[in-house]
């Protein structure tokens, strides 16, 4: 019996892929004959050869001057200057580096996800060279022109920094991985830094945003709009009938949405920079107590303390937690009487989650550092109350838990009688 | 007051079987296995001194004589298969060679491949001892779905000693075999333990896993040395090879000691003469269990399937839960979830735990120290897994008893009644078929995905070229010059589960409590038919759950906790047809062929069965769509249609040989007994004549039915034997079983057998009827 018989009716247990129309054209390519090359050659790209093979490469110009979204290419270098002249330390911080240093770089693949098999088919960056910004972008033409692709893309790449959107766990991982099967063809990957400016993105508007892919932050942060865009889970698709028809119009298009995403992760740098560096007028409040956090988190408390107290006189919810990060930073100077004077305030809100906290903190400064069991008693009273109120709307865990504060107000007032 | 409750010892309960009458009368069979010497020989001269003080450490002095050869085999570069009982040191057999190469040169690196996670876990401790006692610097870790993601990076790098599944080999290993390179361009040694477990369609997904590892070798240049270890089965070598696609060594010189042994078959009593029906072995395996639990004697008690293990896991935690609580008995078994069984693994070992009943996950080297007492309900259904679950018990010490209640099965009684066939050499052989196509077509997607595919290159025996080409056209795959490249947006590996037969599982939702609903466990989609339809009765734990609906679509059974005294038992209905006839042959009696057929299931209705009493107490319908299934089976019509019998009687005639094969087939090839289905026609569609089928549950098939076509007359005289061996005067379920109603039924199916073969009929030995 056949194998194609048998293949055809087992087909419903063949898993995956399957696509009706059948009508493959796989004319084994010329290596130097470049389908559609003057098509391409009217679009600015050009084949590189290599070993008996070839890549595409495409190469765009931008003064810097030009704007895209909210800021011109040339905030970047300013960006770059306020880190070269700022005391502040941070993870995004470009000290040390000029303009040049930095490359912009985003890749599309044949799939999802890490493994072997999903193919990089396009390696795209820009980085500033002069008064130019300028973007280039090396095409797959083929599965088996990778040789070509990864030879062409380090020759050119001469950088210090990579600047990535999400690069840290998928596109350079897939580099390497790639990168590895052809190795002994192409020179080594040299080593990057790594600004990845998802994460940032990920601290700053987690609170507005509901999902922090670029496109939302361009739309919603940047102000970056697209035209015609071609949506990037189609990438795949559009270039497995690329590889069919050799024709370049898909590509084009991908290429288009590459180059916004690279031209973008430019503007949000500098966007980055001017929230972190505290000099955009139009940062909110909310962005404000977030980059307070950050530096808090990475230990830079000095920077964490003066952006918080820029929230404290107002009332709004966004001041009450400023005050509440400044009052827990105080408590770890051991400042008790600053700590009481913030939780205090703190406990004034009207938000009984924040309130509840500051109580706990009030109860135990006043039980066991200004020793005034009355007043602990009082905050311990007031946490419980809240607690009550809380449940049901929050988890509540740890010293906040009704279960520990029922111990803590049982202890407090068994020391209260015992000294009166 | 009277001491009533003086425990006995297990020699004292060795004497009360023998004596005591509730016992005595069933025990049909009692064979005493001496104690055996150790055959020892001197360490190898050439062994590292870090390793030679490791052992002194262990107070060995000497090793086995299977260990020795194994070393020098493996040392001079050999792939070898060893075959070795449990508890006889085999780990030793492949860590000392690895050891010493990696200890000479510590770029080595090797792959030790474990069935189970468990088993994983079990042997990094026993290297790690190892490698602690001998003051070395040699890394070994594991590398399975528990690993922690931050030392991930370490073991890929670092592991001189990588322990894994095949499945993690299958979906994380090899699809990112990049990250792996100091890994592959180091190979030295691939371990495959537990060989006799990859048969079936888990063997011919783990042979194509192996192909692929090969494959990604070459790619590096690495040229690894294969270490198998087996079971006792008939076929090692063969297995092996097979696995491997490599020459084999079989070192089979077992030196190990091993402690005295009773194993006693028991044959529960006849409650019904006419009928021939036993007592259920169940009861019996409760009555035996519960005396040596009360008694605080470790047993283990086995059951073939998963809701066998919890009916009797009811009925022993009632029996004993004054006595020892009833945390002390506790159920194993594959459903369960990896956190629950690691801390059933650890009570055993501890000995907070006496008694564990388990299906065959069990049977793997797991260690869980010493159990004096095994017990089995019914015959594991191969000789192998029945020495293997032997094995549990007295694995360190002296005096270890074996029982074997047989079940009402023919297969059992069949076991039970011809002792010299179970004690005798073992006559299963383990049956892999890599190029089935369905698994073979999944394994060279995932192959392409890790590298392309270069003209010439092979991958299978059935041709590598065709089927990328057929790829190519279902745009899989994209050829460019002569390669073959992976074109597609999926991770081919995540779809594709060496374990189970069918390719989505259900999973079992418990909202008992609604305010934390959660999974509790998860099962293939043909047993979830018959096992998860609307109101069957799931057991887990010892707990009974009602299934309140299964939502087939999504694949998810929701099920609620409840107390019944009831479980439920499911009919599952097959219509089978002739696609494509590859093999035939014909005599005059008989027509045989074997070729590809369309299947067609439904699970009709389920019945709710007793505990005690195992009375029917109602049923229902089940509704759940048909499931086709497209595979081999062999098949034998009759010539004649025995007119003078009529319809009816030779309907009824051939529905008990059908029974009577399905449960003797599976013996000849080494299968789970749901691996194959034997089933009846009178008039078959393709021939017109009445026809038995027996066909492989897996598509495409995996080597069982051929098997059987090349040995039709050999498995036709033993069942033949067996019905006329039989007590009974009319069919009953240890033989025909009892679907066939007619009187005549029993004479009708020998009948029936007898024309197939009149060469039986000729050298007849017994009456056939009483």
């Amino acid at each position: 019996m056949s194998l194609k018989n048998k293949l055809n009716r087992l087909k419903p247990y063949l898993s995956g892929a399957e696509r009706a129309e059948k009508n493959s054209s796989l004319a084994p390519s010329n290596a130097i004959d470049v389908p559609f090359q003057e098509r391409w050659e009217e679009e600015g790209i050009f084949p590189y050869f290599f070993d008996q093979n070839y890549c595409l490469v495409r190469e765009v110009k931008y003064p810097l001057a030009q704007k895209h979204g909210h800021y011109r290419f040339e905030d970047f270098l300013t960006a770059v200057d306020i880190w070269n002249h700022t005391a502040i330390n941070h993870p995004l911080s470009a000290r040390g580096f000029q303009p040049e240093d930095l490359f912009f770089f985003d890749t599309e693949t044949t799939g999802l996800g890490g493994g072997v098999g999903n193919t990089i088919f396009l390696l795209g960056y820009a980085s500033v060279s002069g008064d130019q910004l300028i973007v280039r972008q090396h095409i797959l033409p083929h599965p088996g022109a990778e040789v070509p692709l990864y030879q062409s893309f380090l020759e050119k790449v001469n950088y210090k920094t990579l600047v990535t959107y999400n690069g840290k766990s998928f596109d350079w991982p897939q580099v390497k991985t790639r990168h590895t099967l052809v190795r002994e063809h192409v020179p080594k990957l040299p080593a990057f830094g790594h600004f990845d400016l998802f994460h940032a993105a990920r601290r700053l508007w987690k609170h507005k945003l509901d999902r922090i892919k670029l496109a939302v932050v361009e739309k919603q942060v940047l102000g970056v709009e697209r035209v015609d865009d071609i949506p990037g889970f189609l990438a795949p698709m559009i270039y497995f009938d690329f590889i069919e028809s050799k024709k370049p119009e898909g590509i084009l298009g991908i290429l288009k949405h590459n180059e916004i995403d690279i031209l973008s992760l430019v503007t949000l740098y500098a966007h980055l920079t001017f929230q972190l560096c505290g000099v955009d007028p139009g940062r909110t409040r909310m962005e404000t107590y977030e980059v307070g956090k950050w530096f808090a988190a990475i230990g830079e408390r000095a920077e964490a303390e003066k952006t918080f107290t820029k929230l404290t006189d107002s009332q709004d919810l966004t001041s009450f937690h400023a005050k509440q990060a400044l009052a827990l930073q105080a408590k770890k100077d051991r400042d008790w009487e600053k700590a009481k004077q913030l939780f205090l305030d703190v406990a004034d809100s009207e938000e009984e989650l924040l309130s509840l906290e500051a109580c706990v903190e009030l109860a135990k400064i006043y039980e066991h550092r200004l020793i005034d069991l009355q007043q602990a008693v009082f905050f311990c009273d007031k946490a419980l109350r809240l607690s009550l109120q809380v449940r049901g709307k929050a988890k509540l865990s740890g010293e906040t838990s009704g279960e520990r504060l029922k111990k803590r107000h049982d202890r407090l007032t068994k020391k209260l009688a015992k000294l009166s | 007051m009277i001491w009533m409750s003086l425990k006995k010892s297990l020699p004292e309960i060795l004497e009360d079987l023998k004596i005591n009458d509730e016992f005595k009368e069933n025990i049909v069979t009692w064979r005493t296995i001496p104690e055996k010497e150790a055959k020892t020989v001197a360490l190898p001269e050439d062994l590292h001194p870090a390793l030679i003080k490791a052992l002194h450490a262990k107070g060995i002095e000497q090793l086995y004589t299977h260990q020795k050869s194994a070393y020098e085999k493996i040392m001079a570069g050999n792939n070898m298969v060893a075959v070795t009982p449990t508890a006889s040191g085999k780990t030793l057999c492949y860590n000392l060679p690895v050891l010493q190469t990696i200890l000479t040169n510590p770029s080595v690196r090797a792959l030790y491949m474990f069935p189970t996670k468990a088993l994983a876990q079990d042997q990094k401790s026993e290297i790690n001892e190892m490698i602690q006692a001998a003051g070395v610097e040699v890394n070994s870790y594991t590398y399975d779905g528990d690993t922690p993601a931050n030392i991930r990076g370490r073991v890929r790098k670092a592991g001189h000693v990588v322990i894994t599944n095949p499945d993690m080999l299958h979906s994380a290993i090899l699809p990112h075999h990049t990250k792996w390179v100091s890994l592959f361009e180091n190979l030295k040694f691939v371990i495959i333990d537990e060989l006799h477990t990859y048969r079936g369609v888990f063997g011919s997904h783990v042979a194509n896993v192996i192909r692929r590892l090969k494959r990604i070798c070459r790619y590096y240049g690495s040229q690894p040395v294969f270490i198998c270890t087996s079971a006792t089965i008939a076929n090692p070598r063969e297995l092996a090879e097979a696995l491997t696609e490599e020459k084999m060594t079989l070192i089979d010189n077992n030196g190990a000691p091993s402690g005295r042994k009773h194993f006693v078959f028991y044959n529960p009593p006849i409650v019904n003469k006419p009928l021939n029906i036993r007592k259920s072995a169940t009861l019996e395996v409760r009555k035996l269990a519960g005396e040596l639990l009360k008694n605080k004697i470790q047993t283990i008690i086995f059951a073939r399937s998963r809701v066998r293990v919890e009916i009797i896991l009811t009925y022993l935690q009632e029996l004993v839960k004054h006595q020892l609580g009833p945390k002390s008995i506790v159920g194993y078994r594959g459903g369960y979830l990896p956190t629950e069984r690691r801390k059933i693994e650890k009570g055993l070992r501890s000995g907070e735990i006496y008694g564990v009943v388990s299906t065959n996950a069990l049977e793997l080297g797991v260690d869980i120290g010493q159990l004096q007492v095994c017990i089995m309900t019914g015959y594991p259904g191969t000789i192998s897994s029945a020495w293997q679950q032997a094995g549990r018990a007295g694995r360190r010490h002296g005096e270890a008893l074996v029982i074997m209640v047989a079940s009402s099965s023919p297969l059992d009684q069949y076991i039970i009644q011809n002792p010299g066939y179970f004690f005798s050499k073992s006559p299963e052989t383990a049956r892999i078929n890599p190029d089935n196509l369905i698994i073979l077509i999944d394994h060279m997607k995932c192959a392409a995905y890790e590298l392309p595919f270069k003209a010439g290159e092979e991958f299978g025996a059935v041709g590598t070229e065709e089927l990328l080409e057929y790829l190519t056209e279902e745009r899989v795959l994209y050829r460019n010059g002569d390669k073959w490249y992976w074109m597609n947006d999926s991770f081919p590996a995540h779809n594709i589960s060496l374990r189970s037969a069918s390719q989505e599982n259900v999973v079992i939702v418990d909202q008992t409590d609604v305010a934390s609903v959660k999974v509790i466990g998860e099962m293939d989609r043909f047993s979830a038919m018959t096992l998860l339809h609307d109101e069957a009765i799931y057991l887990h734990q010892g707990r009974q759950f009602q299934v309140e609906k299964l939502d087939w679509e999504e694949k998810k059974a929701f099920v609620r906790e409840v107390d019944v005294d009831y479980f439920t038992d499911a009919n599952l209905a097959v219509q089978l047809k002739v696609l494509e006839v590859d093999k035939l042959q014909t005599s005059k009696a008989v027509e045989m062929g074997f070729g590809d057929v369309s299947v067609r299931a439904m699970a009709t209705i389920f019945k709710k069965i007793k505990f005690e009493t195992h009375e029917n107490i109602g049923s229902g319908p089940i509704h759940l769509p048909e499931e086709e299934l497209h595979t081999n089976a062999a098949w034998i019509s009759l010539q004649q249609s025995l007119t003078e019998m009529g319809q009816d009687r030779l309907e009824q005639g051939l529905i008990g040989v059908a029974h009577a094969l399905n449960h003797i087939a599976p013996l000849f090839v080494m299968a789970d007994p749901q691996d194959i289905h034997v089933i009846p026609q009178v008039k078959a569609d393709h021939n017109e004549k009445p026809t038995i089928f027996f066909y492989d549950r897996y598509p495409g098939g995996i080597g069982l039915s051929e098997k059987i076509y090349g040995s039709m007359e050999h498995v036709f005289s033993e069942t033949r034997k067996m019905i006329i061996g039989c007590e009974c005067e009319s069919g009953c379920p240890s033989c025909i079983g009892t679907e066939a109603i007619n009187q005549t039924a029993k004479r009708d199916a020998l009948k029936i057998i007898e024309a197939c073969f009149p060469a039986f009929y000729v050298d007849k030995e017994v009456p056939s009827c009483h």
